[in-house]
């Protein structure tokens, strides 16, 4: 076993419960793959291939992306990505090209450490995918300055292994990030986030859906700090769950006691294509200020029956009409993607992964 | 064109059809009419092949296949249409989207190429016009928001641009207004008075049978037709009521 796995926290503490700790020993402990291959999307700007934690310079061009040492968080995760990482920063008005990371595993463990510094009014777009074995793990540092606008999209593809993702965001007065997941590998995963909303009127959407099948596990922890007032934020998760695999939703919302006006809504939704499947949900509010609206929702369940039938009566196999149904449940998780190529490349993604899961 | 013999059928253990027998030849069109719990959108449910509905006697044939064979997906492609008392919502899948894949995986089973988008869409806003539907409305999600006689005018719109041979049209009348009444009794003669197709109206009034006159009604009491006769059956039925006719 890593000695760095022995450090982690215990399933015991509440923000752990239902992470997969041996999970993140047995994917670094499996065997090696050969580099599988894998195509950036057809954009502009950046493209940054790291193998095994490691940038591979002839296969990349950085654009207004850097190397640099940077630090890593107090987190269990986010300390061990310290060292050499990637750093995207952007002056006032300032306006990147989408940048475009694939994170390429061949085995064992790797981590590493990022950081998105967006100025006023700076507006970027940064895409990562991870494939491969093996356990890769991501701290992602995040300061939005006033105005400025950041959309992020993962997608964890790796076949097997874990991937885990480490999100500190400090989001200024009237900034807004965006960041959608997806999870249609067979790796584990846990996207752990602490979001500050640290100016008035700061906006996030933090979101995504999780689709597991076999004895996968796949879950996100993801707390959002309304520091200051007339803040809004969105969670909507949504989690497909088939075999005997596992999918956890925790999303928490603080509200601090001056944080007034706080707009916060919580949908985690899950889905079980199997009965021996498990979804775990936790919806958390905690709120010292008196005038805010925080809805949240919290909902398990089979696809709906009467509905499959009615589309098999009008002709669809069933396979396809559960196909149809499971898309349409993950759909608004997805739809927030901005960009068009990344959308559609996240929904082939999820549809791949659905017809599998169906067949 | 369909035969039921001896058609025995339950649900969870408790025996709703007892026995049914039913023929129903190319260009007829055949009005069920019955009490509540007699069995009548029981009869439906078994013809589409809803899971649940166990059939433990007896054999339905249709065009000379074993209906009860054949998947539900299988029965539509052979041509069978079930329309819903109850049409069910499907929030996050479009109108568009429900009806093209419908159409295009009966197309499919049956061996015929699929239609494009556009073709589709034609079809579909054609289909929509002549029953008096908002042409937006097709790109909502099926029947999400849909008032009761939208649901009903929607599943016309389904009939029309699937274009099925035997349509089982299961209480097709409640939740209409008169107006929606005349526009969806004209829609099932329009699209399924012909020669080479068959209808089974269900229904518990008269009411539907001034616009879509049956060729036979049929009277289903506890599991069973207990009464067969012409469209002057059901102007019995609606003068003297089931207790009297059907006894």
């Amino acid at each position: 076993m890593s000695d760095a796995v022995l450090d982690l926290p215990s399933t015991r503490e509440e923000a752990w419960r239902w992470a997969d700790l041996g999970g993140l020993a047995a994917a670094a402990a499996l065997a090696p793959v050969a580099e599988p291959t894998h195509e950036f999307l057809d954009l502009p700007g950046a493209r940054l291939l790291f193998v095994d934690g490691v940038l591979d310079e002839g296969r990349s061009r950085l654009c207004n992306v850097r190397l640099t040492t940077l630090e890593g968080d107090d987190h269990a995760l986010g300390r061990r990505a310290a060292g050499t990482g990637w750093s995207l920063r952007l002056d006032a008005q300032g306006v990147a090209d989408p940048v475009q990371i694939v994170h390429v595993a061949t085995g064992g463990e790797n981590h590493l450490a990022s950081e998105i510094v967006l100025a006023d009014d700076a507006v970027a777009e940064v895409v990562e995918t991870f494939v491969g074995a093996g356990w890769q793990n991501c701290f992602t540092r995040t300061r939005l300055g006033k105005g400025a606008r950041l959309m992020r999209s993962v997608r964890l593809l790796q076949p097997a292994g874990f991937v885990s993702l480490r999100e500190a965001a400090e989001i200024g007065e009237a900034a807004s990030l965006v960041a959608v997941f997806l999870g249609a590998g067979g790796q584990g995963s846990r996207i752990d986030a602490q979001l500050v909303m640290a100016g008035e009127g700061a906006f996030v959407e933090y979101g995504g859906t999780l689709l597991t099948s076999a004895e996968q596990k796949q879950e996100c922890a993801v707390r959002v700090n309304h520091a200051q007032p007339n803040g809004a934020s969105r969670q909507v998760w949504r989690a497909v769950a088939s075999d005997r695999s596992q999918v956890s939703l925790a999303a928490a919302v603080d509200v601090a006691r001056h944080a007034q006006k706080t707009d916060g809504e919580q949908s985690l939704r899950g889905l079980l294509l199997h009965r021996t499947a498990t979804v775990n949900l936790k919806p958390e509010l905690e709120i010292f200020a008196d005038d805010v609206k925080c809805a949240h929702g919290a909902t398990v369940g089979e696809l709906d029956n009467r509905a499959l039938f009615y589309m098999q009566s009008r002709g669809i196999p069933k396979a396809r009409a559960q196909a149809i149904l499971t898309r349409a449940f993950v759909a608004d998780a997805l739809e927030r993607i901005g960009d068009e190529t990344v959308r559609a490349a996240f929904e082939a993604d999820a549809d791949a992964w659905l017809d599998a899961a169906l067949q | 064109m369909l035969k039921i013999e001896n058609l025995h059928a339950e649900i969870d253990g408790k025996t709703i059809l007892k026995g049914l027998n039913l023929s129903v030849n190319a260009g007829e069109v055949h009005a069920i009419m019955g009490p509540n719990g007699a069995g009548k959108s029981t009869l439906g449910y078994v013809l589409g092949g809803r899971p649940g509905y166990e059939v433990t006697e007896g054999s339905i044939t249709f065009d000379g296949q074993d209906l009860l064979e054949l998947e539900p997906h299988q029965r539509a492609a052979a041509g069978v249409f079930l329309g819903f008392q109850y049409p069910v919502e499907i929030p996050g899948v479009s109108n568009v989207q429900f009806l093209r894949e419908a159409l295009n995986a009966q197309r499919g089973g049956r061996g015929e190429k699929p239609l494009s988008g556009g073709e589709f869409l034609k079809l579909a806003r054609e289909e929509a016009k002549k029953l008096d539907m908002d042409a937006e409305m097709l790109k909502r999600p099926v029947n999400v928001g849909f008032s009761g006689g939208e649901k009903k005018r929607n599943e016309m719109v389904q009939m029309g641009v699937i274009d099925p041979k035997f349509a089982i049209l299961d209480e097709t009348d409640s939740g209409l207004d008169i107006d929606a009444l005349r526009i969806v009794g004209d829609g099932i003669n329009r699209i399924m008075r012909k020669p080479d197709k068959a209808v089974l109206l269900i229904t518990h009034y008269q009411r539907l049978l001034d616009y879509v006159k049956p060729d036979f009604v049929h009277v289903l009491a506890d599991g069973r037709i207990t009464r067969s006769g012409g469209a002057e059956l059901a102007h019995q039925l609606e003068r003297e009521g089931y207790a009297e006719v059907a006894a």
